[in-house]
């Protein structure tokens, strides 16, 4: 027995030793962190932004975003120059940039990355079209390419295979790629800018096979290096990436913070990145107010502590912690169901919610005051979006609501059925689901909460089942028409829109400026739908949220946008300051 | 002995149909829609279709159930449907962060609370004895929370005795992160341990052979140790045994506030994403692991105390 014990005492002292820390970190190391543990890391099944963001700082597609620039526009990546389109808009020709390689594995003879050819987008498209890898970014092309859903369904079918030809897609050189679309699509060009439509070996696929999304092999500016799930990703420099230089414009802003300061230099700045998962939001913060990550979003708890009047606090300062505020494109919404009996077919009912619903408080209670309050669904920095627009339901008026509480049929609340607020069980979407509760009373409405796990919240929507719900939608891209398409009628659930909101005003306006190429004609019809729609009042827009981001000092050239994702490879970290500010937290 | 031990393992076999079906219709009934979920948002009635056909869920529910019984046999439990890694690596990377947190901690809790309880049990009704229960009593009040916000907060970020949290797969360098998750693990185990085994040490210290020992002039630490820990052995293997599938199974909160790359964090995940795949392993793992856990208990009475015979 006391043999035991002591064994047991040795391995329990053992434990608690080694308690020192190492700088085992080479100094140009850029460390990252992410909320949320990242899923994979095969374009194909990416779908949230924390793998977005990890897949494309190894891997490229045709277009990005250019870093500084305000609003986004579109630039070559992988492609030679922006695309040549069509008079009827159908048909798009890219020049592959020449030269460009992939990242050196053993998947290639040799272990020697091997040149990118047009033939290997059409490859990677494929990919997503292929129903066996059960991708959830197949919408991007779903029904827009010439042969592209057919041979999705032979694929399904077993009767076609990787290479079986689609009309639509077609490399008549190594470095020319023609799409030929169904119906005009301007979002191609935004959607080729997005982490799931990169490029992909084939050799790296078929090498792995479906380990393949645990063994990244992109053309981009860092390398794979290393992942432990749930813990943390190691990435480094890719010594042959040449594709681009850090921009040489950007707006004003941009040159008194210094963000232009390198200008034309080479890409990337750091050595080494490390991406962190970390979920919790104290070990988050508190390992970067110890200098172990070089920048975070403040978690909400953490917020009032750190910023006043959108300033850092003066003892923040003092640590050389910096601010970084960006508009979100999303917006957060209170849906209702179309078909529901009662909240779908009184226009009146609805409006009465709308106006009880008391935005500013929200966002105040539950964003900290971190976000606008909505006035369409259309949020800011997005074509289409109009800052002095005011959607005549937004005002928080009781007695206006309870006149068209009346008019609706229920004067003072009287006769109304009980309303069913469905929600997901975090305590936050609780206490919101609690507030809209609260807001309703005011005007004598009864609501009942359902609040259930995610996987039962959108099933219930997707099932029609749900009545009033609250939830979120962020950018794919900087378009109006991602937005609008939640209230398209050809989109109904299970489809997104879930309101299974059907107008056949709003609809043709869609189908019209689906065919527009951006400009202001296309942004007027845009502005008829959001008219449109708030008329109807299918949701209430509830905010348009704010990030805010801190920073270290030694951190340079920090321009964040959540549509960005391949910005790691502009920032530099000033390895000297960082040594010296570290020894200070 | 023999036969004791077969007919307890053919038992476990209804044991666990039994636990299969209740999981699959529970996941069947209030799941949610995993086509769906994994068609995302902004699927079409048709992409959901396709999917619905590659993860099988197209087929009729017995068939579904069969072919889950059939993984089971194979012990292939399949791909994640929200990772799309296999299960079986998912647990086996899994499971040494978890044990390598628990094992230690439990172990060194153990010792800790059993050698309290003693020396409580000596000194039954004294101040020591007092003082030591209302604090076991506070401890337990307080939320696991508590300690783990304090601990990381206090003794990680400001007083700088561990790091924050992270992780290191290597065996020498993981210790390094692991040492505030077991402070915080036998801290929480304390309260709960001790007043448990104080209760079992002195319903035996007032037993007839523990006079005798004290007449026949035995020490007290040697009547202590060597009789009174020895016959209050069954309750503590009862308590120790049943909590090893608990080990195996990882510590939640400690793994996600330390970013231990355990097993827990594979659980929690797997149900926000309605991953039926793991959530089934995870159950029948479960499952056999207590069953298991509680056989070994059932011989270790017989070893420990002659009286118990196996039949």
């Amino acid at each position: 027995m006391f043999r035991i014990l002591i064994a047991a005492l040795l391995v329990g002292s053992f434990s608690l030793g080694g308690c020192t820390k190492k700088g085992r970190e080479s100094e140009n190391t850029l460390n990252v962190v992410v909320s949320s543990n990242i899923k994979g890391l095969d374009p194909v099944n990416i779908s949230d932004t924390y793998s977005s963001l990890v897949a494309s700082q190894m891997y490229e597609g045709l277009l990005h975003y250019n870093y500084l620039q305000r609003p986004l526009k579109l630039q070559p990546l992988l492609a030679a120059e922006m695309p040549k389109v069509s008079s009827d808009g159908l048909t798009h020709t890219f020049k592959i940039r020449p030269g460009m390689k992939f990242h050196d594995d053993q998947a290639f003879p040799e272990s020697k990355g091997r040149e990118v050819t047009a033939e290997d987008f059409i490859y990677s498209w494929k990919r997503l079209a292929d129903p066996a890898n059960q991708s959830e970014a197949f919408w991007v092309f779903d029904g827009k390419i010439v042969g592209l859903n057919e041979w999705r369904d032979k694929m399904g079918k077993k009767e076609a295979d990787y290479s079986t030809p689609v009309a639509g897609l077609t490399a008549p050189d190594k470095n020319t790629l023609v799409i030929k679309l169904t119906k005009p699509y301007y979002q191609l060009h935004y959607v080729l800018a997005m982490s799931t439509t990169v490029v992909v070996p084939k050799e790296a696929v078929e090498k792995y096979g479906k380990e393949f999304l645990n063994h990244p092999v992109g053309t981009g500016p860092f390398k794979f290096e290393s992942w432990t799930r749930n813990s943390q990703i190691v990435m480094v420099k890719n010594p042959n990436w040449a594709t681009h230089t850090y921009p040489t414009e950007g707006t004003e802003e941009d040159k008194a913070s210094g963000a232009l300061a390198d200008a034309g230099q080479k890409l990337p700045f750091v050595d080494k990145l490390v991406v962190h998962e970390i979920i919790e939001d104290q070990p988050r913060w508190l390992n970067f107010m110890k200098g172990n990550l070089d920048f975070v979003a403040i978690p909400k708890d953490n917020f009032d502590g750190a910023v006043q009047s959108n300033q850092m606090t003066e003892e923040m300062q003092k640590k050389g912690i910096l601010l970084s505020i960006t508009r979100e494109p999303d917006v957060t919404y209170t849906a209702f169901n179309m078909l529901d009996p009662v909240v779908g077919k009184n226009e009146n009912l609805r409006k009465a919610i709308s106006l009880a619903t008391d935005t500013d408080t929200l966002i105040q209670k539950f964003y900290n005051g971190r976000a606008v309050s909505a006035h369409s669904p259309i949020p800011p920095d997005v074509d289409g979006y109009d800052a002095n627009y005011k959607n005549p339901y937004k005002e928080y008026n009781i007695s206006k609501a309870k006149e068209l509480l009346s008019k609706a049929g229920f004067p003072e609340g009287k006769g109304a059925p009980e309303i069913e607020y469905s929600t997901t069980s975090s305590s936050t979407a609780r206490q919101m689901a609690e507030y809209f509760k609260q807001n309703m009373e005011a005007i004598g409405l009864k609501v009942k909460i359902d609040s259930t796990s995610w996987p039962q919240f959108t099933t219930k929507i997707r099932e029609k089942k749900a009545q009033v719900w609250g939830i979120a939608w962020m950018a794919d891209y900087p378009d109006a028409e991602n937005f609008l398409q939640l209230l398209y009628g050809q989109n109904v659930s299970p489809g997104p829109n879930g309101s299974n909101y059907k107008s056949k005003e709003f609809d043709a306006l869609y189908e019209k400026a689906s065919k527009l190429p951006p400009g202001n004609e296309r942004t007027k019809i845009y502005q008829q739908m959001r008219d449109i729609a708030a008329r109807d009042l299918p949701w209430i827009p509830n905010a348009h949220r704010l990030g805010y981001i801190t920073y270290h000092s030694w951190l340079k050239n920090f321009k964040y946008h959540s549509i960005i994702n391949d910005y790691l490879k502009y920032l530099r970290v000033d390895t000297k300051a960082r040594g010296e500010q570290k020894a200070n937290l | 002995m023999f036969k004791y031990l077969t007919r307890r393992l053919l038992y476990m076999i209804p044991i666990l149909f039994g636990v299969t079906l209740i999981t699959f219709i529970l996941f069947n009934v209030v799941g949610g829609d995993p086509a769906a979920q994994a068609a995302g948002r902004h699927a079409t009635a048709e992409q959901i279709e396709v999917i619905r056909r590659e993860l099988g869920l197209d087929r009729p529910l017995p068939m579904q159930y069969l072919f889950f019984v059939q993984q089971i046999f194979s012990l292939d439990f399949g791909r994640s449907w929200s990772t799309k890694q296999e299960i079986t690596t998912m647990f086996a990377d899994g499971m040494g962060p978890s044990l390598s947190l628990t094992l230690p901690a439990f172990i060194l809790a153990q010792i800790i609370t059993i050698a309290l309880a003693l020396l409580l049990a000596r000194w039954r009704g004294t101040n020591f004895d007092r003082i030591t229960k209302v604090t076991c009593l506070a401890m337990m009040s307080l939320s696991s929370l508590v300690y783990i916000l304090w601990g990381q907060y206090v003794l990680a970020y400001q007083w700088g005795w561990f790091p924050i949290s992270g992780w290191d797969n290597s065996f020498a360098g993981r210790w390094e992160y692991l040492g505030l998750p077991i402070v915080i693990f036998v801290l929480l185990s304390l309260g709960g341990n001790v007043l448990f085994y104080r209760t079992v040490f002195l319903d035996e210290i007032y037993h007839d052979y523990v006079r005798t020992a004290r007449a026949k002039g035995l020490n007290e630490a040697s009547i202590l140790f060597k009789h009174v820990l020895r016959n209050a052995l069954i309750p503590i293997i009862t308590r120790v045994v049943l909590q090893m599938p608990f080990l195996i199974l990882g510590s939640l909160l400690l793994e996600s506030f330390f970013g231990i790359p355990g097993i827990g964090g594979i659980v929690v995940q797997a149900i926000q994403n309605a991953d039926f795949p793991v959530i089934k392993a995870m159950t029948f793992l479960s499952a056999v692991l207590y069953m298991v856990f509680q056989l070994i208990s059932d011989v270790l009475y017989a070893v420990v105390d002659p009286k118990v015979q196996l039949r």
